[in-house]
């Protein structure tokens, strides 16, 4: 006999679509409950395009040898105290704000793809979910076992899944999490499939990755080098999703495009964080926030929406803000760390001058004009011994929790103020975007979780700043936090590397 | 002599995270401790879900089975995503190579009619069941609670997932890829009356709404007296018929079935030592389910294998159910 | 507004309610053209605090680390509640010229606008 040969697609769809059968014992409806409330239309699950064909066997076979790969050289890394090779112990910062906000994501995607795995009506989309599940497992375990040697060797790494759910600053990638995974089903998709992982990946996982490049961490860019082919896939999947919902029915079209606005908006917010990262923390610059926000977000954005046109999906209005806030966010996020640098679980520190020079060069309508100055005030006080930490709690944005730090882009050194009142409270906010989100769903905001207000609610740990510290984020005060200058880091690093100890502590020393 | 390379030594501070240290003690935590415990989120969620408002977005209460600790479970083949992918591939391998040299050896064609046409009566509508335990797992996996549970589940729904197609790939290698064999397996799934007891049965599963009975539902007492009856009892029924080259085609079931009940084994075992509450509920579910199934395999087991087959996978069951406590 | 949500009537528990923070509430403070203090701080208060209090012993302890603290003429201070223009009355409380829970002020001193006038 002979066969038949199947081509790819055919084969796939035997293998997967085909398995699916008409329900008849009990109702689609009952087996598929969370379809239809948030109002898409789906006619027809059989018009969803596979956006990558891998069947379970492949699958296998070929995570298999990437993670035999990514293990040989973490335990090379670990074996050889690669640790020793990054450009400088300032660097290991930026893995820990990596390892505290951004891995539990992994985790709350993996959680939240197994959720749409399960929900949808479609077996494609399911496996496709469902196969993105376990990527985003696979993600937080390499990245936990990546970060494990350097737990062994530097502070701030070691509590990362306690503080997540805890300190004030986590708060803003958890609760942008929770907001998508307590949607329904398709905005989840929306919101993590398509705008996180498709429009926003570069700006989120590559920097850190590229960081590690340009900064000697071997084991971490390896593990970057290793999920992007996963990620390629998330991609497409992303980008299936919403043509999928496009396609389906006329009426999805302007819910997508709420969807889009909504989450575009909230990504960029949780983006702040990287773009201090980007232009603070890492010692050897990949590029500056303001040119990987052009390339990756300007670029690459309008020509997306580009197309997008043509199932009448408009640029969000928020893209003009976002855009506006180019040249100001990295300084105006690293200020608010630097005024909390006591209640954060990594270190800060001031720009060498060098670094300003290079901030100068990059920001040059901005940098020299409102934020050196600031900086040079600061290097001023730290130097006579006063290091400037700001005493107070700072009021908090209601939707994406982040210290109201941003200014008005016509008057750049002026505080950016919202309010709404909803069912007689007021409730405060940092731009339009993050107001029209409460207005629209105040519902679910109002439940926000703000550390800020919780403290003052007595509900983290007691009413002295160190029992929230210590207690319940807890942070090591004194090793976790506070400047690098001065940190158990610093002394172990130039310790390794037969440094001198740094002047003041000659100076304490004679 | 001995050789000895030398590295610098450099003291680590600590051994591991603090959440494996409070759990295994300040020594180096293993990778699977360290990928599998404590790290799900458990405090101050923001939203409560849209659909399903009365819960926490992660909640334990999405079964009524109550655990003090749920991280008191432990998979003793201590997967974690790399180790569980190089399992798989490994075993896909060999699977992969049987499947070539039966295809390559022609052993379809050593296969009467007969015996081709009762492993697609008989075997093949599997795959359909096989995707409905798939979307269990994968429920469990969403709506459990701690790591060292929710992974289990995924790698099982995922790897159920490859069984059915494992599955569907049989019918393509005795049909010649013609797709016959897999239409025929579906008409038997939908209307043949010997599988319908069985369709009815894995539907029902795909509403229960507490992830702990879909377990014991799927996991413990279907899964239990469906593979005994297939992979052991019809293997070896077909191999007497002359079929015993399907062997070389469901090795990878057998396999897996072995490692997966392991786990199963052990699941059910922590979670009924637990307490009597546990122990009570999940008797009650496991009767329930065990009176379902048995009746609705009847049909099946009497024409893939005979009279008193469904009484033999009964005994498996039995005699594993005993091994957990119950 | 009402949410798309799988049951009718989606509620959420109103966290930052008044009554949970044990007879105080919340205010914010801002002081323009001093992004030293990187945002409007927050302040757990009780609802009859006196202006002058707020004035006298609570800012100083926020804002007075910058050296255009100690320069401030109170009576040029311009203030801002809730977005509106605002005349505080030093011998009222908070609640009695209408800064209730959450409010948030803001205040800009002519003539001092940061260090070495760049808003910081």
């Amino acid at each position: 006999m002979t066969s038949k040969k199947l081509n790819m697609k055919e084969k796939y769809s035997l293998l997967t679509r085909d398995l699916e059968w008409e329900y008849s014992y009990r109702d689609y409806e009952e087996i598929f409950k969370q379809e239809s409330f948030e109002g898409i239309k789906i006619t027809d699950w059989s018009k969803w395009e596979d956006p990558f064909r891998l069947t379970m066997d492949s699958y296998w076979k070929y995570q298999a040898e990437k993670e035999k790969k990514l293990y040989a050289i973490f335990d090379a890394f670990a074996q050889n105290n690669g640790q020793q090779n990054v450009t400088d112990a300032r660097y290991v910062n930026a893995i820990k704000l990596f390892l505290t906000g951004v891995s539990p994501l992994e985790y709350q995607a993996y959680n939240g793809f197994a959720h749409t795995g399960r929900q949808f009506g479609g077996v494609g989309a399911r496996v496709a979910c469902q196969m993105q599940a376990l990527d985003e497992l696979r993600h937080v375990q390499t990245q936990i076992h990546a970060m494990s040697h350097y737990n062994k060797h530097f502070d701030g790494f070691q509590d990362f899944p306690h503080m997540h759910d805890r300190v004030w600053y986590l708060s803003v990638p958890k609760s942008f999490f929770d907001d998508a995974r307590s949607a329904g089903p398709f905005e989840f998709m929306v919101a993590i499939g398509f705008s996180f992982e498709y429009v926003l990946t570069n700006l989120l996982f590559v920097p850190f990755m590229s960081g590690a490049a340009y900064n000697g961490d071997m084991a971490t860019v390896t593990f970057g080098f290793s999920a992007q082919s996963d990620e390629a896939r998330h991609m497409t999947l992303g980008l299936e999703i919403i043509k999928f919902l496009l396609e389906q029915h006329p009426d999805n079209v302007p819910i997508v495009q709420r969807w889009i606005n909504k989450w575009l908006w909230r990504g960029y917010r949780v983006l702040t964080l990287v773009a201090m990262m980007m232009d603070y923390m890492l010692p050897n610059k990949v590029m500056s926030w303001q040119e990987s926000f052009e390339v990756y977000f300007e670029e690459a954005a309008t020509s997306l929406f580009k197309d997008l046109a043509r199932y009448g999906i408009e640029m969000p209005d928020y893209a003009a803000d976002a855009i506006a806030e180019k040249e100001h966010l990295s300084h105006q996020a690293w200020s608010i760390f630097y005024n909390y640098g006591h209640a954060a679980a990594f270190h800060t520190w001031m720009p060498t001058d060098q670094e300003m020079d290079w901030l100068s060069e990059k920001y040059p309508n901005t940098f020299d004009k409102y934020y050196r100055p600031r900086y040079e005030k600061w290097r001023e006080m730290e130097e006579a011994g006063e290091r400037f930490y700001n005493p107070t709690l700072p009021m908090l944005c209601q939707t994406c929790q982040i210290p109201m730090g941003f200014t008005d882009m016509e008057n750049p050194t002026m505080t950016s103020y919202r309010q709404s009142v909803y069912d007689g409270e007021r409730y405060n906010f940092c731009s339009n975007g993050c107001k029209d989100i409460f207005d629209y769903e105040p519902e679910k905001y109002v439940q926000a979780w703000l550390p800020v207000h919780q403290i003052y609610q007595g509900n983290c740990g007691g009413a002295e700043m160190e029992d929230v510290l210590g207690e319940y984020y807890r942070i090591n005060l004194g090793t976790d936090n506070l400047d690098f200058h001065g940190s158990p880091d610093e002394a172990r690093w130039n310790a390794w590397h037969n440094l001198q100890p740094a002047e003041d502590k000659l100076k304490k020393a004679s | 002599m001995s050789i000895e390379i030398k590295t610098s030594t450099l003291e680590p501070i600590r051994h591991t995270f603090e959440h494996t240290k409070r759990r295994f003690g300040d020594k180096p935590a293993s990778r699977y401790q360290e990928a599998s415990y404590d790290i799900a989120p458990e405090k101050n969620f923001h939203y409560r879900p849209m659909w399903q408002p009365d819960k926490l977005l992660n909640d334990s209460s999405r079964t009524a089975i109550v655990m003090e600790d749920w991280y008191a479970y432990r998979d003793p083949r201590q997967y974690y995503y790399g180790t569980y992918v190089q399992a798989r591939a490994k075993l896909q391998e060999v699977t992969e190579s049987n499947y070539a040299f039966f295809d390559k050896r022609g052993f379809a064609d050593r296969m009467s009619d007969e015996v081709k046409a009762k492993i697609i009566r008989c075997l093949v509508p599997l795959r359909h069941m096989e995707l409905g335990a798939n979307m269990n797992n994968v429920l469990c996996c969403a709506y459990g609670t701690s790591t060292v549970l929710t992974q289990a589940f995924l790698y099982n729904g995922m790897d159920r997932l490859g069984i059915a197609q494992y599955l569907s790939r049989i019918g393509l290698l005795l049909d010649g890829n013609s797709t016959d064999g897999l239409a025929k397996a579906k008409e038997h799934w939908m209307t043949d009356s010997a599988w319908q007891g069985l369709r009815r049965y894995t539907e029902n599963t795909l509403v229960v709404e507490d992830w702990f009975e879909v377990f014991i539902a799927q996991d413990v007492v279907l899964d239990t007296l469906i593979y005994d009856l297939m992979y052991r009892q019809f293997d070896e029924k077909i191999t007497e018929e002359g079929g015993s080259d399907l062997a070389m085609l469901i090795e990878f079931m057998q396999e897996w079935h072995k490692d997966n009940s392991r786990w199963v084994d052990a699941t059910l075992k922590s979670t009924v030592a637990e307490s009597e509450h546990n122990k009570e509920l999940i008797g009650r579910w496991v009767a329930d389910w065990q009176e379902k199934a048995v009746a609705d395999m009847a049909p099946l087991a009497e024409i893939a294998v005979g009279e008193e087959a469904v009484n033999a996978s009964v005994e498996v069951l039995n005699k594993r159910l005993a091994k957990a406590g119950l | 507004m009402s949410v798309a949500a799988i049951t009718e009537n989606y509620t959420g528990e109103r966290l930052d309610r008044l009554e949970n923070f044990h007879g105080n509430q919340v205010i914010y403070i801002g002081w323009d053209q001093h992004l030293m203090f990187c945002a409007p701080v927050a302040l757990a208060l009780p609802p009859d605090t006196l202006f002058s209090t707020l004035l006298e012993d609570v800012l100083p302890g926020a804002f007075s680390q910058h050296p255009d603290f100690a320069a401030v003429d109170w009576d040029a201070v311009e203030w801002h509640l809730n977005g509106d223009e605002f005349k505080p009355q030093p011998g009222k409380s908070l609640i009695e010229q209408g800064v209730d829970h959450k409010s948030s002020i803001r205040f800009s001193t002519p003539g001092l606008d940061g260090i070495k006038g760049s808003g910081s």
